[in-house]
């Protein structure tokens, strides 16, 4: 086990290689008119940072990256931020093994189109978390190193030692808790909560046009950063995503109060994979495991 | 007819979410058969439990319900064929998240009660309230209501007393 | 601000016995946006009615509130008194306070404060409570009838002698389905063809049915009163019209020795035929598939013979679009076949049972086939091998059905029966003949069915053995039956001349593919569902759709027909008016929020959920939401609970209603 994971760790010229090729494929299909635009990743001013980048000129294809910095899940570039772009044309787009689930997710909800998409799959090591040198929580127990079902895919794997699952660890402590334990666990990090919905922003599945929590006829969940609010946030937060969210974590690593968001994903997640053997974002399913159901479907708990 | 009551020092406050066709019918039948049992349960009537928002779960315990109760048609009655299919769903996942965030599931209850069980219905009340009541009133979302921010303890009299006044 | 009046009703004493009327009016008194309260001894009577009507009018209410009994009992009541009065009838709630209250509990204080918190959280509801006006759908009265066997026939003949317009559909060439196969039929055993032929001449004679055979449903768009049918008519290679049916053309048809399928492939067919010669319409097919002009270009006989010149060889399928407001499915069943394990199939195969390769292995219907007058062999029971007469038949019940392990849980239900009368035509025919049948128990449920039964045993002497069998092979010229009787705990072999097997009934082939086009749902056999087992027997969940015979599971015919003349009982109740009112209790979308994830649609049990294209003025896309039939919708809500916006909302029970109602507590 390895605890102090860390990016650095990885040899750079991975992620060079991997650079190296997404240009090429960008600069091929920009150049071939299959598609409009690439969406994909570009260097920072900052050394060492990584942003979202839109690219349409094939002269521009070599400015795209891949590196520890590109944490970004760029489906919400298709569905949400800069869904106009979608308008003109077919797109590219580079994705993580984590990134394309949320694709596949959004393609089973109606809001992209397979045909519509030229996907560059990226072979990747892991993503820096909080602090450059530390890889991301969720790539430490990652099972999508390399994405399936791309147009094309890019990049090596190297080996990966087996790190420290923080996240399950830590799941599994809020699990062995009493209930008590857990809502003063959650009262305390709902707390900080400022409601700047950074959360709903980046993830690729709040894409609706209008949030259940910003209606005011009737008003379900209070709008104001106070506690009761906060916690009916979050609850109708996890609730709308249970058996839709793939674990991009990107509610978490925008959270500016450091809620660990994901542990409520990943809970609605295994719940429904111990319930209905569902699993988020692998095959592009028509129903969810909430918009469908069998007929012996589990009632113990009802009366 | 039963004996004189007994007086209860907490008297918790029951929703009851259920659907108009088997459970409501189920409550009006244990009306017709003179059933007994205690008055703490407030029922809102759906079409169906298929209609029943996981919302309305959270919205009832945060106006001060103590313990909550969802109940429609049997597996297979649904007037609507698949609308309790649904909910079982998705009350399934539901009452997981609340677990995780840290409800006592004795507040929660799910059943299936038919048009011709009003025996079952006054079973399935009597049991819950006894229950919640043994539990005591439930402190957590309620306190959530009244605190401005988590560090704010009630700790003035001021705020004590306007603590207490809160129905 | 509301206008709300509220009234507490004592209902004799049974309210006003455990709840304080007077002070639950008080308190609603009280309540912001109440504007009147009273309380009165019987509210449902006339006078508690004229009341209720004088108050809306004095006191200008937009909104009433009766505190009485369950809305279950006298909702329909207060809604239409509160419309005489000029309101709304959806502007009138019910508060439950005698089943929900006073009748349930015995302290007083307790009741009252119940009944006084029932009537805060329905006066909070009725404040949000939207003026509904009950939906109309207008009703196109042309009924289509999918399949043309004994139930669609049945179907068809009521519908239109009721004066409607029906539009008969049946995939084969000729109308007739099982039935026509059949040679007798229990309990009477009088001849099939007999009773079936008229009403097929029937049908095709009647001047409000149109039909068209050898013809498939393409698509089905619309919904109750307004369906779009677009009918597949498959290239018969024949013009109807010119036909004279005088059957010169199979007559001089070169190519004579195709199987029959009508005959279950024991009897041969030309390549230009009629199935039987009583087929309706009696126009013949060319069966591309064998017919030599369309395997060489070489022949053309028929084309020759043909003095009307009917034969066209360059006809193509054609779709015909026909508007109906009704649909009643009458697909019929099919025997399961141990010939080949099936393919994708739960079920296991019978290769026990050779699957099928020994000849002298048939089932139900091919012993029908050859007991049939009209059959292949002219009546005489003849086995397939080498056309002897058999002296030792063994009747194998329960093949497939019955047989979880096998795949198919459940009673096929006439195999019982018809092979009873098999024994019965077996020995009525070959007169020292033995017959014996292996079986779990004889099921005979139904008018004079068991005397038939027993008929068969005592009086036909068929020996009837308890017991499964194992395994079916060829030993010389005789099929070996082994089996157990269970009776006396032995094995049993049997050498037979023939073995017929009563084999499961089965949905159609492509029954689930018809579903999905018509949106109606079926179990996991492919039987289709109707809407409630008990009350709801030939009603579909989808409305306007309505089910008859085997489709829906194993049927004799007399339940076919009686469920065939039901259906049309549904379909001439819904054309009994031009337009057809529903409560206005239905989902509608709003289109400004909805971004079409279609979770509606995914979990709608109706098929109510459409997309809709939102165009600008010049035609221009702007994006898709979905659109909720309000014809269709059932009004269960479901969508509304998953729609993750909102978006949908259910007239009658949205979302500030509900919510007003929690707040209120």
């Amino acid at each position: 086990m390895n605890n102090s994971a860390q990016t650095q760790s990885i040899d750079p010229a991975l992620y060079a290689t991997a650079t190296e090729a997404i240009r090429a494929e960008a600069k091929r299909v920009l150049e071939a008119g299959t598609v409009a635009a690439v969406v994909g990743w570009q260097a920072g001013r900052r050394k060492g940072s990584a942003l979202p980048a839109i690219v349409t000129d094939p002269t521009k294809a070599d400015t795209l990256v891949f590196s520890p910095a590109c944490v970004n899940n760029l489906a919400l570039y298709l569905t949400k931020a800069k869904k106009e772009i979608r308008q003109k044309g077919r797109l590219a787009i580079v994705v993580k093994g984590c990134d394309l689930r949320a694709l596949v997710g959004l393609m089973g909800e109606n809001q992209l189109k397979r045909e519509e998409l030229h996907i560059i799959g990226v072979v990747c090591p892991g993503v820096q978390g909080r602090g450059e040198a530390t890889m991301a929580a969720k790539c430490r127990e990652c099972a999508v190193h390399t994405p399936e079902g791309t147009d094309v895919t890019v990049g090596s794997l190297p080996d990966l030692p087996r790190f420290t699952p923080v996240e399950s660890e830590e799941l599994a402590r809020l699990e062995a808790m009493t209930p008590a334990e857990r809502w003063a666990f959650w009262k305390e990090h709902f707390a900080r909560c400022i409601r700047c919905y950074a959360c709903r922003q980046l993830c690729p599945f709040c894409y609706c046009e209008q949030c259940l929590c910003d209606r005011n006829r009737p008003q379900a969940v209070e709008t104001t950063p106070r506690p009761a609010g906060n916690m009916a946030w979050h609850i109708v937060r996890a609730m709308h995503l249970a058996g839709r969210c793939a674990g991009c974590a990107e509610c978490e690593r925008a959270c500016p109060m450091d809620i660990p968001l994901n542990l409520l994903n990943r809970k609605m997640a295994k719940e429904l994979k111990e319930l209905y053997g569902h699993e988020a974002g692998f095959e592009v399913q028509e129903k969810g495991p909430l918009a469908q159901y069998r007929e012996d479907d589990d009632q113990s708990f009802i009366k | 007819m039963h004996g004189h009551k007994e007086k209860h020092a907490f008297e918790p406050k029951i929703v009851a979410f259920v659907c108009t066709w088997c459970t409501y019918a189920g409550a009006d039948l244990a009306g017709t058969s003179r059933l007994q049992y205690p008055a703490n349960t407030r029922v809102v009537k759906f079409p169906c439990t298929g209609r029943i928002d996981p919302v309305f779960i959270l919205r009832a315990f945060q106006k001060g319900a103590d313990g909550v109760l969802v109940s429609g048609c049997h597996p297979g009655d649904c007037h609507y064929m698949a609308g309790n299919f649904h909910a079982r769903r998705r009350f399934a996942a539901f009452r997981q998240l609340l677990d995780f965030i840290g409800v006592d599931l004795n507040r929660l209850q799910f059943s299936w009660v038919s048009a011709a069980e009003g025996g079952k219905w006054v079973e399935v009340v009597t049991e819950l309230t006894e229950r919640v009541r043994a539990m005591g009133p439930m402190p957590e979302f309620r306190e959530l209501e009244a605190e401005e921010c988590w560090s704010g303890a009630i700790d003035t009299p001021e705020l004590k007393e306007a603590y207490e006044t809160i129905p | 601000m509301s206008r709300i009046g509220v009234f507490v009703c004592h209902c004799g004493e049974n309210i006003s016995r455990t709840v304080d009327v007077e002070k639950v009016a008080a308190e609603a008194a009280r309540l912001p946006g109440v504007s009147y309260a009273c309380d009165y001894k019987y509210m449902c009577s006339d006078p508690g009615q004229s009341l209720l009507k004088k108050a809306v009018a004095e006191h200008g209410l937009d909104g009433v509130v009766v505190a009485a009994c369950s809305p279950r009992m006298h909702e329909k009541t207060f809604r239409s008194a509160a419309k005489s009065a000029g309101l709304n009838p959806f502007l009138c709630e019910m508060a439950n306070i005698r089943e929900h209250c006073s009748w349930v509990h015995e302290d007083r204080e307790e009741a009252t404060a119940k009944a006084s918190d029932i009537v805060a959280m329905m006066v909070a509801r009725v404040k949000k409570d939207k003026r509904l006006v009950p939906i109309t759908v207008p009703v196109t009265k042309r009924a289509l009838v999918i399949g043309g066997g004994i139930a669609g026939i049945q179907a068809a003949l009521d519908i239109a002698d009721a004066g409607h317009q029906v539009v008969l559909v049946e995939r084969e060439p000729s109308i007739g389905g099982h039935m026509a196969q059949l040679s007798e039929t229990f309990p009477t055993l009088d001849c099939s063809q007999c009773i079936m032929t008229p009403r097929m001449v029937d049908a095709a004679n009647h001047p409000n049915i149109t039909l068209h055979t050898y013809s498939e449903i393409e698509s089905v768009d619309g919904y109750i009163g307004n369906f779009q049918i677009t009918v597949r008519k498959k290239a018969r290679s024949v013009i109807e019209e010119r036909c004279t049916g005088c059957g010169i053309c199979s007559a001089k048809c070169p190519q004579k020795k195709i199987p029959n399928s009508f005959d279950k492939n024991l009897g041969l067919r030309p390549a230009i035929y009629v199935p039987f010669p009583q087929a309706v319409p009696n126009t013949p097919v060319i069966d591309r598939a064998n017919c030599t002009y369309f395997r060489s270009g070489k022949c053309g006989v028929c084309q020759k013979v043909c003095g009307p010149g009917a034969i066209d060889y360059g006809q193509e399928d054609s779709l015909i679009v026909e508007p109906v407001g009704a649909i009643v499915v009458a697909t019929g069943f099919e025997l399961y076949s141990i010939s080949e394990k099936p393919k994708g199939s739960p079920i296991k195969g019978y290769g026990e049972f050779g699957h099928g390769t020994i000849p002298d292995v048939i089932d139900g219907l091919t012993f029908e086939r050859l007991a049939s007058a009209s059959g292949p062999t002219g009546g005489k029971i003849l086995r397939p091998s080498d056309g002897k007469e058999p002296k030792q038949v063994v009747f194998v019940q329960c093949v497939g059905s019955r047989a979880r392990e096998k795949g198919i849980s459940y009673c096929s239900k006439i195999c019982c029966m018809y092979t009873a009368k098999h024994t019965m035509l077996y020995r009525h025919k070959v007169h020292d003949g033995q017959a014996y049948v292996f079986f779990m128990d004889a099921r005979t449920p139904g008018k004079n069915y068991d005397e038939f039964w027993r008929r068969a045993v005592e009086e036909e002497e068929a020996v009837y053995i308890r017991g499964m069998v194992s395994r079916l092979y060829q030993k010389g010229d005789k099929v070996v039956v082994m089996g157990s009787d269970i009776a006396v705990g032995l094995q049993v072999e049997i050498e037979a001349d023939l073995v017929v097997l009563a084999t499961a009934v089965q949905p159609r082939t492509g029954a689930d593919t018809l579903a999905q086009k018509l949106g109606i749902s079926y179990d996991r056999y492919n039987f289709y569902s109707e809407a409630h087992a008990k009350l709801k027997p030939v009603e579909c969940a989808t409305a306007g759709i309505y089910l008859a015979g085997a489709c829906q599971g194993p049927k004799d015919i007399p339940d076919t027909v009686s469920q065939a003349s039901a259906a049309a009982a549904k379909v001439m109740t819904l054309f009994a008016k031009s337009e057809l009112e529903r409560e206005p209790i239905v989902a509608k979308v709003n289109e400004r929020t909805c971004v079409a994830c279609l979770y509606c649609r995914k979990v709608c049990p109706y098929g109510a959920v459409e997309e809709k294209e939102l165009r600008d003025r010049q035609g221009n896309l702007i994006r898709v939401v979905a659109y909720v039939n309000p014809g269709v919708c059932g009004g269960c809500g479901t969508c509304q609970a998953t729609c993750p916006s909102k978006s949908v909302e259910l007239d009658g029970y949205t979302d500030e209603q509900i919510m007003a109602m929690i707040e209120s507590l």
